[in-house]
């Protein structure tokens, strides 16, 4: 006789919906605690990342395939990501800076009444 | 000899004899589908990210917008059909054939109902005067981000319940293999994994 009982091949989802709905409720509360913003934003952040990795790994059975497919995945929308961010990031500092710097004609009326 | 040896290797490895994914053909093309469907939401996201930090005008805090709740229950919807999508495969693969279409059906009952959802906000969000150009609470970017990401997630659940209606019925007649509900199933996860990115970088951090 066997100790151990077989588990249900169905545990695992019910288990991971569970967990999605409290991190969710957890996400969704964590507003109300005051916490400081870079705190909150590395907490939604951070679980965020738990989340997905919970739906890709329990759900889309990534855990259980070949290790190239989760590699493939994760470096193909990571890395894209990250490469698009890249690109983004410096453009979003010039337009920034050419926005926050006052026009022409307004930068020279402001020379004239110091005049 | 040489071409030979030559012939052998190529069989071996170019000859359908190696899966370099230890996966088949299909499952690996719906994985790479997804990844640049992937990407499409990536790059949106990061052209809203662009948005938001190179412009000088005020976003609106999406609680004063939205009902961050309700957009919770649609999240909690999403994440239980795709409970139901997983019990589904599993009971497919099992030979449980009756399990995998009863739990299909759930999962188009809660794509539908999130699709209801999403028309309900879309039209108070529009009665309250939200335009693809311009809102009342804002940056006139605002308006744009908002129906297009909400815009193209939506029309991927629409097509994710167009593929599960169908892998339903042909499931309930014997004529889908457990792979094909592992497809239809991978596709409805990707469409839920979305929904986790556009829930925290749309609705819940700017809030």
């Amino acid at each position: 006789m066997s100790d151990t009982t077989p588990q249900s091949p169905y545990r695992i989802y019910w288990v991971t919906w569970l967990i999605l709905l409290v991190i969710t409720i957890a996400m969704l509360a964590a507003e109300k605690f005051h916490m400081p913003r870079w705190f909150l934003v590395l907490f939604l952040l951070a679980f965020m990342t738990v989340k997905a990795a919970m739906i890709g790994g329990n759900f889309m059975h990534l855990r259980y395939e070949h290790r190239r497919i989760p590699i493939m995945v994760a470096c193909g929308i990571v890395v894209t990501s990250l490469v698009l961010l890249a690109f983004l990031t410096p453009e979003t500092w010039n337009v920034r800076g050419k926005t926050t710097a006052p026009p022409p004609a307004a930068a020279a009326s402001v020379h004239e009444v110091h005049e | 000899m040489h071409d030979g040896t030559h012939a052998a290797t190529m069989d071996a490895h170019w000859g359908g004899g190696v899966s370099p994914f230890g996966a088949t053909w299909q499952k690996t093309m719906m994985w790479i589908f997804i990844v640049t469907d992937a990407l499409l939401f990536s790059g949106l996201l990061c052209g809203y990210a662009y948005l938001r930090m190179a412009g000088q005008l005020t976003w609106p805090a999406t609680g004063k917008v939205f009902s961050l709740p309700f957009i919770a229950l649609m999240t909690f919807i999403l994440i239980t059909s795709s409970m139901t999508m997983g019990t589904a495969v599993t009971a497919a693969r099992l030979g449980d054939r009756k399990k995998a279409f009863v739990n299909l059906v759930f999962t188009i009952v809660g794509g539908a109902a999130f699709l209801g959802c999403q028309a309900f906000e879309w039209t108070h969000l529009i009665r309250e005067g939200a335009r693809l150009g311009s809102n009342p609470w804002g940056a006139p970017q605002f308006g744009a981000c908002f129906f297009v990401l909400t815009g193209f997630h939506g029309s991927h659940v629409f097509s994710g319940l167009v593929i599960l209606v169908v892998t339903a019925i042909r499931t309930s007649l014997g004529k889908t293999p457990a792979q094909g509900v592992e497809m239809a199933g991978l596709y409805w996860h990707f469409v839920d994994l979305v929904w986790v990115f556009i829930f925290t970088l749309f609705y819940l951090l700017p809030n």
